[in-house]
């Protein structure tokens, strides 16, 4: 039987997995997907904790709202990356290395 | 449709700006000639008109939008610092007198601070922790756009993808946090969890809000440019176009303090016999002393061997959010007074200094301190006007920097730990030398050879000169804004 705990286990490893992308990546492409990774960790807890424990759907309403926000960041984000892109010819975060002191 | 109906007339403010902000949208896609200028005053009109309707939402104490947001005192104060900071930022700063933003559209611009502005307010008046999230992120994005907004720029382009990156992440892991908080107490309206809190939390869920409180910190940090979340501040500042970076160090960070307050203040207070205690499952208040110690000792060492003018007023505002925490740590009714009128002397005292770096880096084309030399004799006027600025972010009476200092020192003695007003202290000083650096570099040292007399345009000057007023009269009419702060807490308070 699969239960809450399953679920935020699964959610725990993805926000792990996420942090551990976004720590470990020089692609800025890649960090992105960490950064995914985060967001649906927090999604599947929201909805499991409104399945399993709440009895209420504002969880299941707050992740739909989180989807939203996620696309309109990652389209922002990946903007971003492409001016990256144009101005030095790679997607490399090592590249950004202007701004420092 | 009756909560519509109700929720309507405390609302005017972001509806009045959203009808600005599309309107702007449509003039500038339309192409027609002297688009620039009608964007503009569309812009101002928008805000002037939501400046009175913000003021006016805080007549009453409830709940809107069944129960996503809140029309309450706190609120109207916030509303009219944020829209009276987008409306000098307009007025002050425009495309002509930043060489920067030179040849760049002007109705994105526009566009883009109006929707900033609408984040701000809802991210002021937030009741409801997925309202909280949504409104953070809304004001992140936008501000990503304006910080890349100078699209050809290396600087501009890194400074927006390390604001972007970092911002994401942080973010990220503060809603991680928010997801556990609605697992641990079933509700995401910020009433419900001071209720839930207050009804003591049984001792197995007192170590998970703890570590709620550290994940939820990860985004109020980053909006407040705090310690450990800071590491954008330096980069984004330096990179973006200075009006832009003027605006991000005083409006997203008061709307950041503004749901710093109602989280931790709102959710996880008690409100005991006459004073405010921390919920006593949690000790939220040793961990935010902590931020705020390590935020403006880094803000100020840091500050210290800097000559880029905006790194340096970068770093001075991280110290500015420490010192601005006191108010929060405090956890009483004049500590939070004390940081109403901290972010209203620091609206002033730091769009000021912005606003003659500009003006310097327009005429000059540098923000490098060592060319500031000689200054005196070139343009004294601004010369007089940035010390007057600077005085007033280091606290000297008697400047309105002095009575923000004043009422959250006070508030600190009063309640919080000696050592902490000390190390507070210690920090001004340290803070005072690279201000007082700044007036050396400008007032006494002599520039290596002569050049001309820098002859500033009309409408800079008098912009220089209110903020110069703005720093020098508030203490005048003291009784008025001190009871404007306090009659913003009363009814909060009450709750």
């Amino acid at each position: 039987m699969i239960g809450l705990q399953h679920y935020l286990l699964v959610s725990a490893a993805l926000f792990s997995l996420g942090i551990l992308g976004v720590l470990t990546r020089r692609n800025a492409v890649n960090v992105l997907m960490g950064i995914e990774l985060i967001l649906n960790s927090a999604n599947l807890n929201l909805v499991a904790f409104s399945r399993y424990g709440a009895g209420n759907l504002n969880g299941q309403l707050f992740a739909v709202f989180v989807i939203v926000i996620a696309a309109a960041e990652v389209a922002v984000a990946l903007a971003i990356v492409l001016t990256l892109y144009r101005l030095r010819r790679t997607p490399n975060l090592d590249a950004a290395d202007l701004l420092r002191g | 449709m009756q909560e519509i109906a109700r929720s309507l007339p405390h609302f005017g403010a972001e509806l009045v700006l959203t009808v600005a902000l599309l309107l702007v949208v449509l003039v500038d896609a339309s192409g027609m000639r002297g688009r620039n200028g009608l964007c503009r005053a569309l812009t101002v009109l928008g805000l002037l008109g939501a400046l009175p309707l913000g003021a006016v939402s805080g007549r009453v104490a409830d709940e809107i939008w069944s129960g996503m947001l809140v029309a309450d005192p706190l609120g109207a104060f916030f509303k009219v610092l944020l829209v009276a900071a987008s409306l000098l930022l307009v007025l002050a700063f425009t495309f002509r007198n930043s060489s920067e933003l030179h040849g760049l559209g002007h109705g994105e611009f526009y566009a883009l601070l109006l929707a900033v502005t609408i984040s701000n307010l809802l991210l002021a008046a937030a009741n409801d922790i997925a309202m909280l999230y949504l409104a953070l992120e809304m004001v992140s994005i936008t501000s990503y756009v304006m910080v890349a907004y100078l699209k050809g720029d290396r600087l501009s382009n890194e400074a927006s993808l390390k604001y972007v990156l970092f911002g994401a992440v942080s973010t990220g892991v503060m809603l991680y946090g928010l997801s556990l908080l609605y697992g641990l107490a079933g509700t995401t309206s910020i009433p419900a969890l001071r209720d839930f809190v207050a009804a003591g939390v049984p001792a197995e869920g007192r170590g998970a809000l703890y570590l709620i409180a550290l994940l939820t910190l990860a985004g109020f940090g980053f909006k407040t440019a705090s310690v450990p979340f800071h590491f954008w501040c330096p980069d984004v500042y330096q990179g973006a176009a200075t009006p832009v970076t003027a605006f991000l160090s005083v409006a997203p960070k008061a709307a950041g303090f503004a749901i710093l307050l109602r989280f931790f203040f709102g959710a996880l207070s008690t409100r005991g016999a006459g004073a405010w205690d921390y919920a006593w499952t949690i000790d939220w208040v040793q961990l935010l002393i902590a931020v705020s110690v390590a935020t403006m000792t880094l803000g100020n060492v840091a500050a210290l061997t800097q000559t880029n003018m905006k790194r340096l007023l970068a770093y001075s505002s991280i110290a500015h959010a420490g010192f601005l925490m006191m108010g929060v740590v405090a956890l009483s009714e004049n500590g939070a007074r004390g940081l109403l009128v901290y972010l209203f002397a620091y609206l002033f005292m730091n769009l000021g200094a912005f606003l003659v770096v500009t003006l310097i880096h327009h005429h000059e084309g540098t923000f490098d301190l060592r060319d500031y030399p000689g200054m005196h004799r070139r343009q004294p006027f601004l010369t007089v006007a940035m010390a007057i600025f600077l005085l007033s972010l280091m606290g000297i009476p008697p400047l309105v920097g002095f009575m923000g200092k004043l009422y959250v020192f006070a508030a600190i003695i009063e309640r919080g730990p000696a050592w902490y007003a000390v190390v507070a202290a210690v920090n001004a000083a340290v803070a005072a030398y690279y201000y007082a650096r700044i007036m050396k570099t400008m007032i006494i040292d002599e520039a290596a050879s002569e050049r001309p007399a820098i002859r500033l345009h009309g409408a800079d000057f008098a912009w220089v000169l209110i903020f110069v007023l703005g720093n020098v009269l508030p203490l005048f009419f003291w009784s008025a804004i001190e009871g404007w702060a306090r009659s913003s807490l009363a009814l909060y308070a009450r709750l």
